[in-house]
């Protein structure tokens, strides 16, 4: 065959060249078919090492490098960046291991050799079926669609309108605001209220890079990481329809509250004056706290936890926001006796502790208590519970607020089928990792900010908001190319049934199914080559480019040898 | 999950049509009168190949074919789902198709369906209570004695060995709703889901005694064909479900212990070897099974061509080597790729020119490995196939090392 | 003229997550690390709440790619000195302290460790075992490159001038005792702080008997018994050699001193409780808690799973932990105001999560104001928890207020897309 193979063998210091006879693995290497040439060297990582390396491949003309060494985690970029520069298509090379898997790990030098010499034949099998792959470059749009007009949509929208990226913002009511406009006051930011966020609307109407589409919903999007397309229709029938082009997107849907029908023992819808947070919230802003019978309440209980059972999560904010409402209600009605109900006081963010001692100082009662029945008794309410212990007792108020937990917004499902995003077992939206992923979404330019994520308060939120900005900032920069991944996978199209199971593991979205020929089709940008469709169709009709079958095979069976 | 009486409510009632002249005849004249009402534009149903005794799958308009067309044909020829998806895998139907299938071609259709090879729309389901087919083989050589013998088969319900070896232990001959499920996870869908509950419709025969055959609406749409041949689905099916519970419980108990047995019999490497060393590598099995729908098997491609060195090596090494190449690496391979969607139909066996118990084997491999996932093949139409749906609490013994996943050392 | 690049004060996981996004636009990061290693504390678990995963496994790949980043500049063993000018030009000064070991000539073979007659006290290992003057502070430490601790070392301090032991058993001629502290003059346009948490010193609270008690455990002594690169490589042994068969850990160690509680130790806790079971089947594991702090969408399903293993929960106050003759006792009064007692091998404190010891000076560094609970403020008015009062220094991480490591990862992202919005 016509191929100059060159292998480089490091001796890497004391650590390869102490452990492995070098020199029987360069006689044995030497024979090889195909190879040209097989040298070592002291320490090919290093700036002399590089230059070596390059100065071979172009005096050589070699057609592949191979390189014995230390873990590709260390210098597989290094010395495809040396092939690069000297000419050679960087994928065209293989660095083999002989340093952490031979050298390391095998004590006895005769051992250490023998392994090492199956090793780098079985690279050399491996490099000869590479393939040249070239990079891409992708030209991106750096505009975002920023889908929900609450405080996370908002923020968002704020910090990355700028002078060459537009931000489209997306609202199905007929304001922007969100939950958030509802409320009568924040904790614990008290001294800045309601001021700030009506602050932030305005900078957001008056930002000429910020378009905001009221009464509008998003009806499709397509595309990938830079070069989205999408829907939106508006006036609530979608009778009008407009097509935008953006380089990413960020859903920022917020939440809903749990439905207090699915809990009948509260009383809620029921009894009168049994009233959720979200509709005491309006009525505080309104500044007339007051029954259904125009009088001001004299005894309030304030029931946390509800529906924690049920969604089996808590909702991090009711304990805080039920304190906030319980201190409102003793500022703004003369006389008013306040209990509240909870399980476990949850009041993680570090200013929270001083306003559960500031309640408890100002007189309000806190009941660790469960199984409650709200009963409407003579005119009041009677809230029955029992405490930690078994005793069984009961107050009665005038009016009792309930703390439903936080649940996904209702158009969650309906989103994530068009985003195609998964949802997690709470449905809400679900991140890529847990810990260090917390707001991507597995489609790449995609993020999640706020409580459409999970229950957050007000600053996280922001956070996340932000956080979505500073992934899309650094990512997309107008008149900054991509380059999406090459070692991608491929379908063999007369291989091909179209039975679509390799669409169904994949999950980036990468692959879509053909209609007119029956089969399916790997989108290159989006693809990020990670294999699990090759493992899943079982004609092997797709495979990966770098990671073929014979590629694999002969690897392996030289190393079996 | 169904238990006894939830099934009960499923299919209290069906319609009792008389079978006094033959069952063959019974169910013949309805798909005529379907024919004429204009129920189905064309029928897809075993018809007897003129001059034979061999049967064919044939999609037809013509009443007067029904004539030598057989529901339930002693022998299965072609696997019924592999006929259908013949016809729709390119797109749907354009008219409406009425197939009769066994049940195990019904569901091998579902399987079918979840891959993408069949299109469903436009085509009704009726599946009948089946006996059992008899040995392809045996059949071919003396036709009368075993069309004989499959009326003995059809009296004796289950009791006649002559059948099949997969057939004699078949456990899952009848409705899907009424056999056993796995899981609750894995249940037929509901009469409430129209669309989901497969099949449309379907013929009992057991518990008829002959006299009598029952027509049973699964769905809305099987509702609709009966409304639309003028029957009224108000007669009880008590003794239909009766009987099949009485036939079920005791092939259920056979099959658990024909497996045991087998599987003493092919247990540890050198027995298993053993089972296939006549074979041929001639991959009839996989040409003939409705599940292996590659367009190309992976076991005949150029992905497994080696060099001539590499098998020299591999001779010298082991002192011989035998051509073709790799027959264990075919079936162990194959059975990894379709054993989650092994309906147990039989197809394999038959086609298997050296008799090899191929069926048998891969049935016992697929009552296993589908117990492991919790799946049960075509009996839910929108059940994800298991390596689609990846769950995070599955397989949780794997993960921590344990008596039960450690390895047997074998030598 | 504004200047692109960024100072990022901590190599933790919200300093590295920041500088990562920074880098990837095309700006220059100077990364200050006081320690010889990166990671911070989250390198220092064997696995994270609430899926388990391994701890070093997850955050390694963003080590990787911290050291081979070209816009990252690394700086370990160093410290911010004085910071003045304004946003777009900050002056910044650093103290680099020296290595005595080459990071580029290292390959980090270890020969050296062994030849050093010196053995002090590692804090990485919060003192339950000791490495020599010249080490990496734990197997698997980033940069695999040691560093000599100068007090230590026979040579730098002086009691043996002639001592070259390590510099002998190096085949790359990695060890230079020449090596002198730098004083580095950076330019930078914006600055900000990742410079993580402490934990409670939990001396100060007698009742729970920690330092007089052989087998009373701070949570971070237990992380590290428990990790697999640990002093016991996993092993639960404890200090007096045996195996805890009766474990009980105590929630809110410090929460009522600090006034308020940290958001992660239930969860922590709940893992320990995990683990343990896990490792010792038949050990009786109880926590001892006043409210479950468990926020977080997947956290309570991970509690409900802990008690299914027969873990005890239970709600009390007035914990306070006994020596009686090598045995230890809990004694505390439950939720019916009676007293009860739990008999246990082995105690392990959940702290609360404090700011930095070094808070104070470092806020004086900067100009920037520290909260009431000693952590740094932030802008707190403007609804802005990244940014502090001074324009241009940001915050992100423990550093601001104790959070778990999903809030901290999206608080540096969140910086550093302000940072790059202000410094186009």
């Amino acid at each position: 065959m016509n191929e100059k193979i060159g292998v480089y063998v490091c001796e890497c210091g004391p650590n390869i060249s102490d452990r492995i006879e070098i020199d029987r693995v360069i006689e044995k290497i030497s024979s090889v078919e195909g190879v040209k040439v097989v040298k070592k060297f002291g320490l090919l990582c290093s700036n002399d090492g590089k230059k070596y390396l390059a100065d071979e491949i172009k005096k050589e003309e070699l057609t592949h490098l191979v390189v014995a060494a230390c873990s590709p985690r260390e210098h597989e970029q290094t010395f495809m960046n040396v092939c690069l520069e000297a000419g050679l298509n960087p994928y065209l090379f293989q660095l083999i291991n002989i340093r952490e898997q031979c050298a390391w790990m095998i004590s006895d030098k005769e051992e250490a050799t023998r392994m090492a010499i199956k090793y780098i034949l079985a690279g050399i099998s491996r490099v000869t079926l590479h393939r040249p792959l070239l990079k891409k470059e992708l030209d991106i749009i750096s505009d975002v669609l920023v889908i929900g007009g609450g405080i996370s949509g908002i923020e968002a929208s704020l910090s990355l309108a700028g002078k060459n990226r537009k931000v489209y913002l997306v609202e199905k009511k007929e304001s922007i605001g969100g939950m958030v406009k509802n409320f009568s006051a924040l904790l614990p930011y008290q001294g800045s209220n309601l001021a700030v966020i009506e602050e932030k609307i305005k900078q957001v109407q008056n930002n000429e890079n910020i378009e905001v589409l009221t009464s509008s919903e998003v009806e499709d999007v397509l595309g990938f990481l830079g070069n989205f397309e999408a829907v939106i229709k508006s006036n609530g029938d979608g009778s009008v329809k407009k097509e935008i082009k953006i380089g990413a997107v960020v859903v920022a849907t917020g939440f809903s509250l749990f439905n207090l029908k699915d809990t009948p023992q509260y009383g809620y819808g029921k009894i009168e004056n049994v009233l959720d947070a979200l509709e005491f919230e309006k009525m505080s802003a309104s500044g007339k706290i007051l029954l259904k019978n125009g009088k001001p309440p004299k005894s309030v209980a304030l029931i946390h936890c509800v529906g924690r059972e049920e969604k089996g999560y808590c909702s991090k904010v009711c304990c805080l926001y039920s304190i906030k409402f319980a201190l409102h209600l003793q500022d703004k009605l003369p006389v008013v006796d306040v209990t509240e109900f909870y399980s476990d006081l949850c009041l993680p963010e570090k200013a929270d502790q001083d306003y559960f001692e500031e309640a408890k100082k100002k007189g309000i009662r806190f009941i660790r208590a469960d199984e409650f029945e709200v009963k409407d008794k003579a005119g009041k309410i009677s809230v029955e519970y029992k405490v930690a212990g078994g005793k069984k007792d009961s107050i009665a108020v005038d009016m009792a607020i309930l703390a439903p937990a936080i649940v996904p917004s209702e158009d969650t499902s309906k989103l994530a089928e068009i985003l195609n995003l998964p949802l997690d077992e709470t449905g809400f939206f679900k991140e890529v990792h847990e810990m260090l992923d917390p707001i991507s979404t597995p489609i790449e330019g995609v993020y999640v900010a706020g409580c459409a994520l999970g229950p957050k308060n007000i600053p996280e939120s922001i956070i996340q908001s932000q956080a979505a900005s500073g992934k899309i900032l650094s990512s997309l920069i107008p008149g900054k190319k991509i380059e999406p991944e090459v070692k991608v996978s491929e379908i063999k199209e007369e291989f091909c049934t179209g039975c679509q199971m390799c669409l169904s593991v994949c999950f980036y979205g990468a692959i879509s199914f053909d209609e007119h020929k029956g089969i399916s089709v790997v989108n290159e940008a989006i693809c990020r080559g990670c294999g699990s469709c090759v493992g899943s169709c079982p004609s092997g009709a797709i495979r990966s480019k770098h990671f073929t079958y014979p590629q694999l095979y002969r690897e392996v069976l030289q190393a079996l040898r | 999950m169904s238990t006894q009486t939830e099934s009960h409510k499923n299919h209290t009632k069906g319609v009792i049509i008389s079978a006094k002249e033959g069952i063959n005849k019974a169910i013949l004249d309805i798909f005529k009168k379907s024919l004429e009402k204009k129920c189905f534009d064309a029928i897809l149903i075993p018809v007897r190949v003129p001059d034979t005794e061999s049967y064919a799958w044939v999609l037809l308009k013509d009443q007067s074919l029904l004539d030598e067309a057989n529901p339930l044909p002693p022998v299965m020829s072609v696997q019924g789902a592999k006929a259908l998806s013949s016809l729709t895998k390119h797109g749907e139907m354009t008219q409406n198709i009425a197939a009769i299938l066994r049940p195990c071609e019904i569901r091998a259709a579902v399987e079918l369906f979840k891959l993408k090879q069949i299109h469903l729309d436009n085509i009704s389901l009726i599946s009948i209570d089946c006996p059992g087919a008899m040995p392809l083989s045996d059949y071919v050589t003396d036709p009368e004695k075993y069309k004989k013998r499959f009326k003995n088969v059809l009296d004796k319900w289950g009791e006649d060995d002559s059948v099949r070896p997969v057939c004699h232990i078949c456990n899952r001959f009848s409705l899907p709703s009424l056999l056993p499920q796995k899981s609750a996870k894995t249940s037929p869908a509901k009469q409430d889901e129209p669309n989901l509950a497969i099949p449309d419709l379907h013929i009992g025969l057991l518990g008829g005694n002959k006299e009598k055959i029952f027509l049973i609406p699964v769905n809305l749409k099987g509702r609709k064909i009966l409304e639309k041949l003028e029957f009224k689905p108000d007669d009880s099916l008590n003794l239909w479900e009766n009987k099949v519970n009485e036939v079920q419980d005791k092939k259920e108990k056979r099959r658990n212990e024909f497996n045991q047995e087998l599987r003493k019999k092919i247990e540890g490497q050198e027995k298993f070897t053993a089972v296939f060393d006549e074979c041929l590598n001639c991959h009839n099995c996989m040409r003939v099974c409705p599940i292996c729908y590659c367009q190309q098997c992976f076991f005949d491609s150029a992905s497994l061509n080696l060099s001539p060195e590499t098998y020299l090596s591999r001779a010298e090494k082991k002192g011989a080597l035998r051509f073709p190449l790799d027959t264990l690496l075919f079936h162990l391979g194959r059975m990894s790729h379709m054993v989650l969607s092994c309906v147990s139909c039989g197809a394999c066996e038959d086609a298997c020119p050296m008799s090899i118990p191929v069926a048998q084997i891969f049935s016992l491999v697929a009552d296993q490995t589908q117990k492991a996932f919790d799946y049960t093949p075509g009996i839910n139409k929108k059940e994800p196939l298991p390596l689609q749906a990846f769950l995070e609490d599955e397989f949780l013994e794997v993960e921590t090392p344990s008596e039960a996943t450690t390895p047997i050392e074998v030598n | 003229m504004k200047k692109p690049n960024v100072l990022v004060i901590g190599a933790g996981l919200a300093g590295m997550e920041a500088s990562l996004i920074l880098a990837e636009a095309g700006r220059k990061v100077y990364l200050v690390e006081k320690e010889s290693l990166i990671g911070g504390q989250t390198i220092k678990f064997e696995e994270v709440y609430p899926n388990m995963e391994c701890a070093t496994c997850m955050v390694a790949p963003k080590q990787q790619e911290i050291l081979q980043n070209e816009n990252i500049d690394l700086l370990l063993l160093s410290k911010v000195e004085q910071v003045k000018g304004s946003v777009g030009e900050f002056k910044v000064k650093i103290k680099k302290k020296a290595r005595y070991v080459s990071l580029a000539k290292c390959i980090g073979c270890g020969a050296c460790y062994e030849p050093c007659p010196i053995s002090l006290e590692n804090e990485f290992e919060e003192g339950l075992s000791k490495k020599k003057a010249i080490a990496v502070p734990c197997p698997g430490a980033l940069p695999n490159v040691p560093a000599i601790d100068p007090e230590s070392c026979l040579r730098l301090n002086g009691k043996k001038k002639e001592c070259q032991a390590c510099k002998e058993a190096c085949m790359f001629d990695a060890v230079d005792f020449s090596e002198k502290e730098e004083i580095l003059d950076l330019e930078v346009g914006a600055i900000l702080i990742a410079t993580g948490f402490d934990m409670f010193d939990v001396k100060k609270l007698p009742q729970y008997s920690y330092g007089k008690a052989n087998n009373v455990y701070t949570a971070m002594e237990f992380e590290r018994l428990y990790a697999a690169n640990g002093p016991t490589e996993g092993k639960l042994v404890l200090r007096d050699g045996g195996i805890p068969k009766s474990i009980g850990i105590i929630h809110c160690v410090g929460r009522a001193e600090q006034g308020y509680c940290s958001g992660v130790c239930c969860m922590y806790s709940t893992k320990f409780s995990h683990f343990l079971k896990h490792k010792i089947p038949e050990a009786k594991v109880c926590e001892f808690h006043s409210d479950l702090c468990i926020p977080g969408k997947s956290h309570q399903k991970f509690y409900q799973k802990t008690l299914n293993q027969g873990i005890d929960f239970i709600r009390c106050e007035d914990i306070k932990v006994e020596d009686k003759n090598g045995k230890l006792q809990v004694n505390y009064k439950n939720h019916n105001g009676g007293k009860d007692i739990f008999k246990a091998d082995m105690i392990i404190l959940s702290p609360a999560m404090t700011a930095r010891r070094d808070t104070e000076s470092l806020a004086e560094i900067l100009g920037i104001s520290q909260d009431k609970k000693g952590f740094f403020s932030t802008q707190s008015e403007k609804l802005s928890p990244v940014s502090t009062a001074v324009d241009g220094i940001f915050i992100a991480g423990c550093a601001e207020g104790p959070k778990d490591i999903p809030n901290s990862i999206a608080q540096a992202e969140a910086a550093a897309g302000k940072i790059l919005s202000i410094l186009s």
